[in-house]
C-alpha cells in the first residue's frame, strides 16, 4: 500500500489582480495540473524541475500547508483533509528552505519544539521526548553544539539542526524543500548521505525538492520531473534522467557521462569551451 | 548539554521573582512625599485608632497606586513578549497595533463630548479608552486579514498607518480642544498611575492574572509559531487558534492597561528584551518572568515618579524611559551574544 497518493492533483495561486476586498476572486495562475503518482513506503523520491513549475508548491501540497484546488492527496489511505493539524505532524514533518529565526533559541530548544504537540498540559516535555530528541541530534551529529544558537552555525550545521526537528517528529514521512540549496559540495553530499541512511536504516519515505540533478540521480529511487506547462514525468530515477529529457524539460544543453554506474549531467552554456565536442560525446543528446 | 528548562526550575524562579516583587511594593510602599510609620498602619488594621492620617496615606493613596503599577506593568510585559512573537518582529511591543492611538482617540473625545455624566460615578474615560482600545485591534486586524492569510506584515503596516491617522485626528482635536480639556488629555497621554477605588483595581488584577494564565497556557506554542506559522503547523501546532487566542488576550490585556493609567511607554518594549536577553527565548519562561519584571519595573519607576521632584510628580512614562533606557543599553551590550536578531 502506497504511503503517498496523488490523484488528478491541481492547484493554482489566485491572480492577486483582481481583488475585491471581501469578494474571493476565481482567477489564478496554473501551477499543478492534473497530478498523478504513488510512493510506497520506505522510498526516496526527488522532485525537481525548473523554478516556477510547483515543486514547492507541491511540497507545501503535501504537508497540508496548501489545500488542493482538485484532485486529492491520501496519506497512508487517508485523505489529507481528514487530519488534525497534530495528526498529520505525527504523519508528516516538514524541512523547508534555510531561514534563521528572529529569536535566539538554541539546538537543542528548537529541536524539543517538534515535540510540542505531545507536551503536558503543564507545556513541558517528558522523558520519551527528551530520548526522541537525543536521539534525533546523534543521527544528524548536532548533539556537540546542541547549546549553541542556530545564528552562530554554518549553513550545514544549520540544516541539520532542522532535518534533527524533523526527525524529532517521529514521522513516517520526511518532506524536504531543496535541502543542499546553500551548501558546499562537501556538505551537500553529507545531507543526502544523512537522508539515504534515514531511508535505509529507519524505513523513513524520503520527498526532497532539489536542483541538483546530479545527487538526485545518485541518490534517489524514484523521480518526479516537472516541467513546464504541467508536464510531468513520473518513474524510476535511472528511467527519468536521461539526457534528452533533461534538455527537454530544462532548455538547456546538457553534457552527460556516466562514472561506474552513476550517470552524471553538466549544462553547456553558450560560452563553454568544449561546447562543440559535447555534441560529438556518445552519450550525450543532439544539441537544439 | 545546556540545562533544559523544567517546571521545577520554572517554579523556583518564578517563586524568588515574586518574592522580589513583594519586597519592592513593600519598601515602595512606605516612600514618599510625606513619611508614615509602618506601626501606625498595622495599629489601625488592628482596629485600635479611630482615625490616622498614615493609614489613610497608606491605604488610600500609596497602595492603589502600587497595585495599579502592577497590573499595568505586568499587562505591557506579557503583551509585549506575545506581540513580539506572533509578529516575528523584536522592535513589536503593545501599542504596535494601534491600541494606544485608538484608546486615545477614544479619550479625547470623551474629554471634548464634556460628557457630564458619570458611569457607576466615575467618570467615562476609561471605558471610552477601552473602547477605542478594542475597536482600533479590531479594526487593524480586519484589515491584516484581508491582505492575505499570513498576514504578519499587512497587520504590521495597518497597525502603523491606523496609528498615524488616528494620532493625526488627536492632534486635530487637541489643538480644536479648550485649554483645560487638553490638559487632562495630555496628562493622560503621558500614563498616570491614579485610580483610587479598588473595585476596578481589582477588577482590572482579575482580567490581567486571567489574561497572563490564558497565554502561559499557550506558551510552548508560541515558542513554535515564532518561527513562522507554516513551520509551526507543520509541527502540530494548531496555529490559528493560538494566534487569535495570543493577539486576543493581549489586546485586551494591553486595553485594560491603557485605560486604567494612559499611555505608558518603554515597559511593552523593553522588558521582554531585557529579560530575554539574560534568560532566554523560551516562551514558557519568558511570559511569566517578563510578567514579574514589568511589575516590578513599573512600581519602581512610579515610585521614584512620585519622589524624585516632590512634591510635584513626573509622569511615569519619563522615568520609564530615563530610567530603564541606559539600563537596557547595559544588559544589551553584555549579552548580545544570546540574541539571534542580533548576530545576524
Amino acid at each position: 500500500m502506497s504511503t503517498i497518493e496523488v490523484n488528478h492533483l491541481s492547484f493554482g495561486y489566485p491572480d492577486g489582480h483582481h481583488f475585491v476586498i471581501g469578494r474571493k476572486t476565481e482567477t489564478r495562475v496554473e501551477v499543478l495540473r492534473d497530478l498523478s503518482f504513488e510512493v510506497m513506503p520506505g522510498t526516496f523520491l526527488v522532485i525537481a524541475g525548473p523554478n516556477g513549475t510547483g515543486k514547492t508548491t507541491l511540497l507545501n501540497l503535501l504537508c497540508g500547508t496548501l489545500v488542493p484546488k482538485s484532485g486529492s492527496i491520501r496519506i497512508d489511505a487517508a485523505a489529507i483533509e481528514s487530519y488534525s493539524t497534530e495528526a498529520l505532524a505525527a504523519k508528516v514533518a516538514v524541512v523547508r528552505q534555510e531561514f534563521v529565526p528572529v529569536f535566539g533559541f538554541s539546538v537543542i530548544e528548537m529541536v524539543l519544539m517538534a515535540r510540542t504537540p505531545y507536551y503536558s498540559q503543564m507545556g513541558f516535555e517528558n522523558k520519551a521526548d527528551r530520548e526522541i530528541v537525543s536521539e534525533a541530534l546523534k543521527a544528524t551529529d548536532t548533539a556537540h553544539f546542541a547549546s549553541r544558537t542556530l545564528s552562530s552555525l554554518s549553513g550545514g550545521e544549520r540544516q541539520r539542526v532542522f532535518i534533527a526537528r524533523a526527525l524529532a517528529q517521529n514521522t513516517a514521512i520526511l518532506l524536504l524543500d531543496e535541502p543542499t540549496s546553500f551548501l558546499d559540495l562537501k556538505h551537500q553530499v553529507g545531507i543526502y548521505d544523512l537522508l539515504k541512511r534515514m531511508q535505509l536504516e529507519k524505513g523513513k519515505t524520503i520527498v526532497a525538492v532539489t536542483h541538483d540533478i546530479n545527487l538526485a540521480a545518485q541518490y534517489a529511487d524514484e523521480t518526479l520531473l516537472l516541467g513546464a506547462d504541467s508536464s510531468y514525468q513520473y518513474g524510476r530515477a535511472r528511467d527519468v534522467f536521461s539526457p534528452e529529457q533533461i534538455e527537454k524539460v530544462f532548455g538547456v544543453r546538457i553534457f552527460s557521462g556516466k562514472v561506474g554506474q552513476e550517470k552524471f549531467f553538466i549544462p553547456l552554456g553558450k560560452f563553454a569551451k568544449d561546447s562543440r565536442q559535447a555534441g560529438s560525446n556518445p552519450d550525450s543528446s543532439r544539441q537544439k | 548539554m545546556k540545562e533544559l528548562l523544567t517546571a521545577r526550575k520554572l517554579g523556583v524562579r518564578l517563586t524568588l521573582a515574586l518574592v522580589v516583587l513583594a519586597a519592592v511594593m513593600f519598601v515602595c510602599s512606605l516612600m514618599g512625599t510625606e513619611s508614615i510609620s509602618l506601626k501606625a498602619v498595622l495599629a489601625q488594621v488592628g482596629g485600635q485608632e479611630a482615625i490616622n492620617p498614615d493609614y489613610e496615606i497608606f491605604v488610600q493613596v500609596r497602595l492603589p497606586r502600587i497595585i495599579l503599577a502592577c497590573i499595568v506593568g505586568a499587562a505591557l510585559a506579557c503583551s509585549g513578549v506575545v506581540f513580539q512573537a506572533l509578529l516575528r518582529n523584536p522592535l513589536a511591543d503593545p501599542y504596535i497595533l494601534g491600541i494606544s492611538s485608538g484608546a486615545g482617540l477614544g479619550t479625547i473625545i470623551a474629554v471634548i463630548s464634556g460628557f457630564s455624566w458619570t458611569l457607576w460615578g466615575r467618570s467615562p474615560i476609561a471605558v471610552f479608552a477601552f473602547a477605542g482600545a478594542m475597536g482600533t485591534v479590531w479594526l487593524v486586524w480586519f484589515i491584516g486579514r484581508v491582505t492575505g492569510k499570513s498576514h504578519v506584515t499587512g497587520l504590521l503596516l495597518a497597525g502603523v498607518v491606523v496609528n498615524a491617522f488616528f494620532s493625526a485626528v488627536i492632534m486635530f482635536l487637541t489643538s480644536i480642544a479648550k485649554s483645560q480639556q487638553m490638559q487632562t488629555t495630555i496628562f493622560w497621554l503621558m500614563g498616570n498611575m491614579t485610580e483610587e477605588d479598588f473595585l476596578v483595581l481589582w477588577l482590572g488584577a482579575g482580567c490581567v492574572a486571567a489574561g497572563m494564565f490564558a497565554l502561559f497556557y499557550i506558551s510552548p506554542q508560541l515558542n513554535a509559531i515564532s518561527f513562522g506559522e507554516d513551520d509551526a503547523r507543520s509541527m502540530g501546532v494548531n496555529t490559528a487558534r493560538t494566534r487569535t487566542i495570543a493577539f486576543a488576550v493581549a489586546a485586551l490585556i494591553t486595553a485594560v492597561a491603557v485605560s486604567l493609567s494612559g499611555l505608558v511607554g518603554f515597559v511593552g518594549l523593553v522588558v521582554p528584551h531585557a529579560v530575554r536577553l539574560v534568560f532566554g527565548p523560551d516562551h514558557r519562561q519568558l511570559l511569566p518572568l517578563s510578567g514579574i519584571v514589568g511589575a516590578i519595573f513599573l512600581v519602581a519607576a512610579d515610585t521614584l515618579a512620585r519622589i524624585v521632584v516632590a512634591p510635584a510628580q513626573l509622569p511615569v512614562g519619563v522615568v520609564t524611559a530615563i530610567v530603564g533606557g541606559p539600563f537596557f543599553l547595559v544588559l544589551l551590550v553584555k549579552h548580545t551574544h544570546k540574541v539571534g536578531w542580533l548576530s545576524k
